[in-house]
Order: C-alpha cells, then sequence, then structure tokens
C-alpha cells in the first residue's frame, strides 16, 4: 500500500541544510494499523507530510497504491491526496465557517460528485462516527471529541484507501480520546490501511505494528502484527 | 523607540507595508492637484465684478417684427424704468459683466494697426450706465448726454469718446495716466475721458478670455438691435420688487415684446461660474471620499496586523512592555510608512501636476500645496493607525501563556 | 462547482463584515466616482452620429492672413464669411452641402391674448436634414427651389409643434414668426445630437433649434446674427446688414457630404483652387491656407470636451485606483487570515487551481457588490451633476444600458485585479505547513 525507499526530505536554507528525513525506508501493507512513534523533533510530522503528499521528498521513492508518488506534480497529488487518502489532524482542522455536513462535503466537492451521491456519502459517515443529529452544527458549537470525529467523518466520506493520522488524540481528554481511538480501531476492522503518528506508547500500543523514528530514520518496529494477522514488513534502514 | 524591530517586522511585511505607502502616496498626489485646482476655482469665483450685485438684475429685451423707431423705443423704455420707484438707475446695453456672451474689440494706439494694444470687452452704454452698476470712476469723467450716440451692431464706428477701466489704461499706457489720451478703435479716434475703477468683462471663465479678464470699455452709443439687455439697479432690499414691476412696466408701455432672461446678479454670477463650481465640488467629494477610503484602508490593514500579531504583543507585554510602549510601536511603524509614502508622494503629485500642465493647460502646482499635503497625510495616518494600536496596547500580558 | 464557490465566497463574506464592508464600499466609492465623470465625459466626446462622421466635413479658407493665425499655423477662423459660403455652394462640388447661421424669432401665438416668446432658429441649406439624418414626424424639407426663391417656408422642431398645434400634423398650417407668415413643411422627430456637431462654436450641448428655415429666406429678411460673429484683420465693414454680407467677418458654418476619399480629395483640391483664385484676384495676399475637418476632428479642433471634464475624470480614475490598492491590501488580510483553512483544502485534494478559481470568484462577488454599489452611487454622483451643470450640460448626465453594464463590468473586473495578487498569494501556501502549525 504505502513503500518508502531510502527516503529523504531536506529543508536548505540560506545557511544550513536540515535532515528531517535521511534514508527512511518503510513498507506499509493494505489493511495494516501502523503507528509511528518518536520523540520531538525526530521526523514524525515530515514523514507523514510526504506520506501524504503535502510535501515532496528530497531524495528516494515513494510508492502509494503501487504507483510512484515522489516525483508528482502539484496537480496529481492534490488528486491522489484527495481520492486515496484520508486526514486527521491533532487540531481537526475542521473550517469554521461551514458547518458540519459542508465540512464533510469539502474533499466530494474537489472529487465534484453529483449531489445525491454527496449527500449519501455524507450521511453514512456521520452515522459511522454517531454524529447525525449534529449535521447543522458548526465546528465551535461541538466538543473536541466531536470535532475529531467530524474530521474522521471527513476523512472516511472519501472512502480513502489510506487513513493518515497526526497524533489525532493529542488535543483531547482521556475519555475522548479513547472514543477517538476505538472509532479507528473500529474503522480499521472495517479494512481501511491506518498510519498513525503519535508520542504516546498506550495509543501506539493499540496499533497493529509500531515504527519508530529517531533522526528521520525508522529504527525500531514490531515485528509480530497483533490483529488480523496481516503481515507486516519493513526494512531496517541502512544509516 | 527602537528602530531596529520595527523595521525588520515591517521587511517580513513587505507587501503590507509598501501597499500602504503606496496609498498614502497616490491619495497625496491626487490630493495636492484636486486641491489646488479647487483653491484656483474658489479664488476666481470670488472676484468681484465690479458691479452693486446684490441690487442689480438684468433682463433681455426682444421686438416683435421690424420695428423702425427703436432708439425711441428704448428711450421710452428707460424714461419708464427710470421713473418707476425703487429704481436707482438703468440703462441698456448689448452685454455686461458675467453674461458669458459679447462683444470683443481691440483698442489701438494708431489707426490700422497690425495687432491690437489691448483687447477688451466692449460695453455699449450711457451716462446712467456708471451709476445702474455701482461702478466706481477713478479719474475723469462720466458721458453727458449730448454724447450718447444711436448705433446698431452693423454700423461703423464715429469719433468721439469712451470710458476704460483702469486696467485697459494700464495695458495702453503703462508709464502714465490714460485720461484725455486719443486711441483707436475700428480704425476711429477716440479719446479716453474717464477712467473706472473696474469692470469684468463678460467672459469670467474661460481661459481664451482671463488674459483680459478687467479690460472693459464703455461707449456712449444706445445699442439700436432688436435685442439687447437692460440693466437695472434698485434701492436695497427692493431687489425682488423692482425685478417683478419692471417686466409688468415694460409690457405697460409697449406689448409687442419678448422678455427673457431676467436675471439677478446673484443668478447671473451663479450661471458664469456654475461649471467652475461644479468642478470645485466634485474634486471637494471626491478628496473627502479620498481620504475617507485611504484612512479606513490602514484602519483595516494595521487592525489586521495587530491581530496577527496579537501573541507576540502579549509576550512583549509580558516581558515589560508598556501600554504606551506597544502604543507608539504602531504609531512609529505608521511613520515610517507614511513618510516613504509622503516622499513618493510628492513626487507624483509634483509629476502628475506636470502632466496636467502639458495636457489639460492646468496652472503649475504650488510647491507648499505640496508640503502641506504631505504632513495632512502623515497626520492622517496617525490618526487611523489610533484605534487599532490602541487595541494592540490594551493587549491582556496574559495572552502570552496562554496556548493559541 | 462554480456555484460552490459562489456559496463559499458568501458566507467568506458575511463571515468578516466590516472587511467586507470596507472592500466593496472601496471598490463601489471608487467605481462610482469614476463612472460618474466617466458617463458625462463619454457623453461629451461621444459620435452623434456615427455613421456619418467620417463623410461629413467643414471646410475652413483662411481670409484674415498670416497675422491672425494660431501660434501653431493653422487658420485663425473657425466659419466661413458669407462670400465664401456662396461661393462654396455654387461650386457644387459635394453630393449634398449647406451654409448655415443661428438666428431666432419672436413666435406670435394663435392666442391673441398670449404674448409673444422667443424661438431660436437656424437658418440652413435644404440638404441640412438629409445630410444630418434628422428625423422628420410630419411632412419633408423644402425644397432646394423654395431656398432659391427666398420662400417663407420653416420646419419646426418637434417641442415647437406641440407648443403651437398640441403636436398635430401642422404641414400646410402658416405660423406667425416676427409678424410674417410662415407656411410650415415639416415637423422634426425627436432629434438631440450632442455634441450639437453642425455649430459647436455658438453652442456645444444642449437642444437644436426650435425651428429651421431657408439660408436665403433669413439672408433676405437680413435676419440677425445670433451665433458667434468674428471680424478679425485689418477688415473694412460697410454699414449696414449688406455691408456685413460682403465684409471679412466670418459668421456662416458649413458642411459638406463627402463619401469616397477621392471625393475628399477633390474638394480639398477645389477649396485649393478658390483661395488661390482669391489671391490671383487680389482679396487675398498670402498663399492659400485651407481646411477640410470631418466630425471627429472638428471636435477635437474645437476642443468640445472641456478640459474639466478631463480633469475630472483624470482624478476620479486616480481615486480608484487608490481604491483598488485599499482593496488589494484588504483582500491579502482576508486571504492571509484563512491561510489555514486553504491549508486544510490543499490536504484534502484542492489542486492550486482550485484554490485559485475559490479565491478569485470571491474577489468577483466583492466586485460585483462593489459594482452595484457604484452603480447607486453613479446614479447619486449623476443627479449630483444634474444639479450643479448647467443645462445644456445637465442633460447629459444620464445613465444607459451600457453605463450600467459597464459600470458593473469595470467593478468585476477590477476587483479581481485587485485581488490577483492576494490570489496568487492564497494558492502559495503549503499544505503541509498548516498541519505543522498546530
Amino acid at each position: 500500500m504505502l513503500k518508502m525507499t531510502h527516503l529523504a526530505k531536506v529543508y536548505r536554507t540560506e545557511v544550513v541544510e536540515t535532515y528531517a528525513l535521511r534514508d527512511l525506508s518503510l513498507n506499509v501493507r493494505e489493511g495494516e494499523f501502523v503507528a509511528v512513534t518518536g520523540p520531538s523533533g525526530s521526523g514524525k510530522t515530515t514523514f507523514l507530510n510526504v506520506a501524504g503528499l503535502l510535501e515532496t521528498p528530497t531524495g528516494g521513492q515513494y510508492h502509494l497504491d503501487g504507483e510512484d508518488v515522489s516525483k508528482l506534480g502539484d496537480d496529481a497529488r492534490s488528486r491522489i491526496r484527495n481520492e486515496k487518502i484520508g486526514f486527521i489532524f491533532q487540531a481537526f482542522n475542521l473550517i469554521p465557517d461551514l458547518n458540519v455536513f459542508d465540512n464533510i462535503d469539502v474533499p466530494l466537492r474537489y472529487r465534484r460528485m453529483n449531489g445525491a451521491e454527496r449527500k449519501k456519502r455524507i450521511g453514512e459517515a456521520l452515522e459511522r462516527v454517531g454524529l447525525s443529529a449534529r449535521a447543522r452544527h458548526y465546528p465551535a458549537e461541538l466538543s473536541g471529541g466531536q470535532q475529531q470525529r467530524v474530521a474522521i467523518a471527513r476523512a472516511l466520506a472519501g472512502t480513502p484507501r489510506l487513513l493518515l493520522a497526526d497524533e489525532p488524540t493529542g488535543n483531547l481528554d482521556t475519555q475522548m480520546a479513547r472514543g477517538v481511538m476505538e472509532l479507528l480501531e473500529g474503522i480499521h476492522r472495517d479494512g481501511a490501511t491506518i498510519v498513525m503518528v503519535t508520542h504516546d506508547p498506550e495509543l501506539a500500543v493499540r496499533a497493529q505494528r509500531n515504527v519508530h523514528i529517531i533522526d528521520g530514520q525508522v529504527v525500531d518496529l514490531t515485528e509480530e502484527p497483533r490483529f488480523h494477522g496481516v503481515h507486516a514488513e519493513a526494512r531496517q534502514a541502512s544509516a | 523607540m527602537h528602530f531596529g524591530p520595527i523595521l525588520s517586522a515591517m521587511r517580513r511585511n513587505k507587501v503590507g507595508a509598501f501597499l500602504i505607502a503606496l496609498q498614502m502616496a497616490l491619495t497625496l498626489a491626487i490630493l495636492c492637484n484636486a486641491l489646488f485646482i479647487i483653491r484656483q476655482r474658489v479664488v476666481m469665483m470670488a472676484r468681484p465684478s465690479g458691479v452693486d450685485e446684490a441690487n442689480t438684475f438684468s433682463l433681455s429685451n426682444q421686438w416683435v417684427g421690424s420695428p423702425e423707431q427703436i432708439g425711441a423705443m428704448i428711450r421710452g423704455d428707460l424714461a419708464a424704468l427710470r421713473g418707476m420707484p425703487g429704481v436707482v438707475d438703468a440703462y441698456a446695453t448689448n452685454a455686461y459683466p458675467l453674461r458669458g456672451g459679447g462683444w470683443s474689440e481691440g483698442i489701438g494706439l494708431a489707426p490700422n494697426q497690425k495687432h491690437s494694444s489691448a483687447h477688451t470687452a466692449r460695453y455699449f452704454t450711457d451716462d446712467h450706465a456708471l451709476n445702474a452698476l455701482g461702478a466706481h470712476l477713478i479719474a475723469g469723467r462720466n458721458f453727458t448726454a449730448d454724447e450718447i450716440r444711436e448705433r446698431s451692431e452693423r454700423d461703423k464706428a464715429q469719433p468721439g469718446v469712451m470710458i476704460v477701466t483702469k486696467a485697459v489704461g494700464e495695458k495702453l499706457f503703462p508709464d502714465g495716466s490714460a485720461l484725455g489720451k486719443t486711441v483707436y478703435v475700428e480704425d476711429q479716434p477716440i479719446v479716453i475721458v474717464g477712467i473706472v475703477d473696474m469692470l469684468k468683462t463678460p467672459w469670467v471663465s474661460n481661459a481664451w478670455a482671463e488674459k483680459f479678464v478687467e479690460n472693459s470699455m464703455l461707449d456712449p452709443y444706445i445699442f439700436i438691435s432688436k435685442q439687447y439687455s437692460y440693466i437695472v439697479r434698485a434701492q436695497p432690499g427692493q431687489l425682488d420688487a423692482v425685478m417683478q414691476a419692471a417686466q409688468k412696466k415694460l409690457f405697460e408701455v409697449n406689448r409687442n415684446r419678448v422678455i427673457e432672461k431676467v436675471r439677478s446678479y446673484a443668478q447671473i454670477r451663479a450661471d458664469a461660474y456654475r461649471n467652475d463650481r461644479a468642478l470645485a465640488i466634485i474634486l471637494g467629494t471626491v478628496s473627502a471620499a479620498l481620504l475617507a477610503v485611504t484612512a479606513f484602508g490602514i484602519v483595516g490593514l494595521t487592525s489586521f496586523w495587530v491581530t496577527q500579531r496579537r501573541r507576540q504583543i502579549g509576550v512583549r507585554r509580558a516581558l515589560g512592555a508598556t501600554r504606551r510602549a506597544i502604543l507608539a510601536y504602531f504609531q512609529t511603524e505608521n511613520s515610517i510608512i507614511a513618510g516613504v509614502g509622503a516622499l513618493l508622494g510628492m513626487a507624483l503629485a509634483v509629476g502628475l501636476n506636470l502632466w496636467m500642465v502639458q495636457a489639460l493647460e492646468m496652472q503649475r502646482l504650488d510647491l507648499l500645496y505640496v508640503l502641506c499635503g504631505a504632513v495632512a497625510v502623515m497626520l492622517l495616518g496617525q490618526f487611523a493607525v489610533l484605534w487599532p494600536a490602541l487595541r494592540a496596547a490594551s493587549t491582556p500580558p496574559a495572552l502570552a501563556t496562554r496556548a493559541s | 462547482m462554480f456555484r460552490y464557490y459562489i456559496w463559499l465566497a458568501l458566507r467568506s463574506l458575511r463571515r468578516n463584515p466590516m472587511l467586507t464592508a470596507l472592500m466593496v464600499a472601496a471598490i463601489g466609492l471608487g467605481i462610482g466616482a469614476s463612472m460618474t465623470t466617466l458617463s458625462l465625459f463619454r457623453a461629451m466626446s461621444g459620435d452623434p452620429i456615427p455613421q456619418k462622421s467620417a463623410q461629413l466635413f467643414t471646410p475652413l479658407i483662411d481670409n484674415w492672413g498670416p497675422d491672425q493665425r494660431e501660434k501653431n499655423g493653422e487658420p485663425g477662423q473657425d466659419m466661413l464669411t458669407y462670400t465664401d459660403a456662396v461661393a462654396l455652394m455654387n461650386l457644387h462640388a459635394a453630393r449634398r452641402q449647406a451654409a448655415m447661421y443661428a438666428t431666432g424669432f419672436a413666435v406670435m401665438p394663435t392666442d391673441p391674448t398670449q404674448n409673444p416668446f422667443q424661438a431660436d432658429a437656424r437658418a440652413t441649406g435644404a440638404d441640412f436634414f438629409a445630410m444630418f439624418d434628422v428625423p422628420f414626424k410630419y411632412g419633408t424639407p423644402w425644397s432646394a427651389a423654395d431656398d432659391e426663391a427666398r420662400a417663407d417656408v420653416v420646419v419646426l422642431g418637434r417641442k415647437l409643434n406641440d407648443k403651437l398645434f398640441g403636436g398635430a400634423n401642422s404641414v400646410g398650417k402658416t405660423v406667425n414668426l416676427d409678424n410674417h407668415d410662415y407656411r410650415v413643411v415639416g415637423v422634426l422627430d425627436d432629434w438631440s445630437p450632442q455634441p450639437r456637431m453642425y455649430d459647436v462654436m455658438d453652442q456645444t450641448f444642449g437642444e437644436v433649434e426650435a425651428l429651421f428655415l431657408p439660408f436665403n429666406t433669413a439672408i433676405g429678411r437680413q435676419m440677425d446674427i445670433w451665433g458667434n460673429n468674428n471680424c478679425a484683420g485689418p477688415t473694412v465693414v460697410d454699414p449696414g446688414f449688406e455691408g456685413h454680407m460682403r465684409s471679412e467677418c466670418t459668421w456662416v458654418q458649413f458642411w459638406a457630404e463627402l463619401n469616397t476619399a477621392e471625393q475628399v480629395q477633390h474638394y480639398r483640391t477645389l477649396l485649393d483652387g478658390y483661395a488661390a483664385e482669391q489671391q490671383h484676384n487680389g482679396r487675398f495676399h498670402w498663399a492659400p491656407l485651407t481646411r477640410l475637418y470631418d466630425v471627429r476632428k472638428w471636435f477635437d479642433v474645437q476642443h468640445v470636451v472641456p478640459d474639466e471634464s478631463r480633469v475630472m475624470v483624470v482624478v476620479s480614475f486616480g481615486f480608484l485606483f487608490v481604491c483598488l490598492v485599499n482593496a488589494v491590501g484588504l483582500m491579502l488580510a482576508k486571504f492571509m487570515t484563512r491561510a489555514s483553512e486553504i491549508g486544510v483544502r490543499r490536504a484534502i485534494g484542492a489542486n492550486r487551481r482550485a484554490v485559485f478559481t475559490q479565491c478569485l470568484v470571491e474577489t468577483g462577488v466583492i466586485g460585483l457588490a462593489g459594482g452595484l454599489v457604484g452603480l447607486a452611487l453613479t446614479a447619486v454622483g449623476l443627479a449630483g451633476m444634474r444639479a450643479l451643470l448647467s443645462k445644456d450640460m445637465a442633460d447629459l448626465t444620464h445613465l444607459d444600458l451600457i453605463d450600467v453594464l459597464v459600470t458593473v463590468a469595470l467593478a468585476v473586473l477590477a476587483a479581481m485585479l485587485a485581488g490577483l495578487y492576494p490570489t496568487w498569494r492564497a494558492t502559495q501556501v503549503q499544505p503541509a505547513w498548516q498541519l505543522k502549525a498546530n
């Protein structure tokens, strides 16, 4: 599903070069639930940006769903983000001007779906996250947990192949975090591939597989898949 | 106040700062030129005509058919008008100051001159004209009754006497008095017997006539024409009554006429300067709108910056910056931008004026306007920035410790 | 998708009403001021007879000599002498031609209890009406023979016909003008060329004359010249109207219709030939100087659009520019506060074009709103102009459909132009940044 080979990301300014990722290789199989952990500044977020096609790698290769996406242009990357990837952000990133329904509608609009289809999908996604009654509410009128569930509904509405989550519970209290986590696990059980970045070990252990990033490299991984027995494989990066 | 942090903040918001500076520069350029033009027109409109305007009116008289005895009919009308209660005096003429149309004529110092020595407006008048106009004779004498002759538009001039304005006298004889001198009009010798202080030409809002706007000559002629004007001066406070009564009186004397354009001098003045007034008002309105738009633009953009930098301001406050310091920060920032805008605007103002001088026959801009404009625009900037700056200054220091 | 963007734009504008109001007001004010002055300028610089303005010519002949010429060497006169006008008529060198001058009457009403009233008139040739495409409501122009025979015939303007005959067909009836009876041969329909192309010296804008009569009839009656009359140069004017007709004073306007370039060239040659002949006869002591101007060129030479109007246009467009600079700043601020939203949209799959379109549609909506405000302000501005300007010019200040369309289109275009840079900046928002920022 997701295959990174010798991936590098360098930020250049006039004076310094900063390696956010160096020679990172990772393979995530279809249907896996992978937690990516690592200390602050280790390159987790850069990894997620690259994985989500928000940034282009400066070196190495990245195959998503069998397609080499490391050299794609802006339009093609936008299309893939829209069709194949769902994002769940730590800060929810809902658009405050739009109500729940319209927020979930955003990715579908860019897919130029017809009105009936969009309505159906939004309805299903809302039901999935248990917020059907809140469709006309605005983000500001919802609790943090509810907002995150809307964000998840937005990610689900487009039926993405890959779900990327960045500290999805980072802004939530324990109880809300548990609810969100259960939701993610349910989505995974339904067959979605999920890659989740977190620094919370408690959260990480609930994933099938753990990947640890330090200094922009994958240095650790849990071999044994804990659920469903789907085989995961990732190569140790050669430093 | 340290300029360093302000300048580096501006460097990070180049476009915003540039837009405000540009806007202030353009405002300055337009404002200076507009105010300059407005002032010119206002000064022009305030010029006296030489007529006792408060008490005087004119009406246009047209005889029906082609009467033979127009001279006698005019004399009859004038006698009737002068005999009316409330009338100071009256006379008949081809044209009058501020009328808008009239007869221009060259005066020569010798017969058959190639170019005339003075260009003037020509008024056909009589011995009552000076009194009816309220014009001040400053040298020489008025016409006498027996000097008044009849002349139709198509007649030739006859040798005789005339009265001119001071401006004509000075133009013809810069080194001495024109009184008693013989000059030539239509190649006929004419003696200047009187000089009046001032009397404007009929054309007061006209670039062509501006050069001789105070050059008027008065001929002792009854204007024999189907169409001409009466000028009537009323006793103070009786203008309206006399304006009504005069028309009635004239129809009593002879019904076979058309009376048109009965205008008080207030009306004549308004008509004469109508387009100047319009230009001044329109430019004034646009200038006011311009100032408002620029001021609100600065308020809007500065507010945006304040919102953007709220956290940073909170940190500054937490680190000990006083409200005054924050206020001063935004005021200094605006001064720097406005200063740049003012410099640019001064150059633009002069450039715009030079272009208008060339393309539209405008006058050269007085540099004092540019300087005053620059000060005004900088004050405008300070005024506009005050509200957002005060809002910034009221940022609580506690903001720094709160998560965004 | 476009409807979605419009919907988004309206939401976004509602969200920040102060900023929206500032932008709409800025654009509305700028557009209102510009369109007010522009519509007046357009009316003044308009072509009253576009289908023929390149085929109608007015000739000038320098009969005063080099001393009276303009500084740039152009002839000092803007009309012809009676002598030259008659001579040109007699050349019969144009398809249509007419000499003319402004005059007037005291009209005797049919009701004897009413006072006589004044009516301005134009003495002109029979070709005048066909040459200037003058519309007739009743009857026809007089004939060339009528003109030749100094017949007492008139063509009434519509207003005068309304006043005298209640708007009925008055052809064949008589009107009493200055104690003479004239037979009505035609009544004009509404006709109001602006500028009054055939005589811009006398009165540039405003109504046409109340009635028309044959040139030679007016000359025969020695009717007063109500228009300009210039007697420059070393000229000897004999007394009386006949003396004036023989003089070198210019007071006759002359127009000729020339349909092809060859005809124009031929006419120029004839004009020069005529002036050369006058030199040969000893009337002119200088080499021929003649001019032949078509309508538009004539308007330029005569400076029919006053400088005041140009100043107003320059200043108000300068103001519009300031308003746009202002709008650029405000839009930039507005779009930048939405950087996070744009980042999210980008992450979710909007490409740059989608962001670009969304922002541009928003600026277009601002422009549209500004245009509507501007339209209202233009109407107010023109009402103000009407109150301020003289009646002749006030009649020019109306808003036609084209003005309305131009106003709205200009506003939308201006707003989008102003929005171009802020929109571009919005498309540069990186989808990844906003993920990190939080």
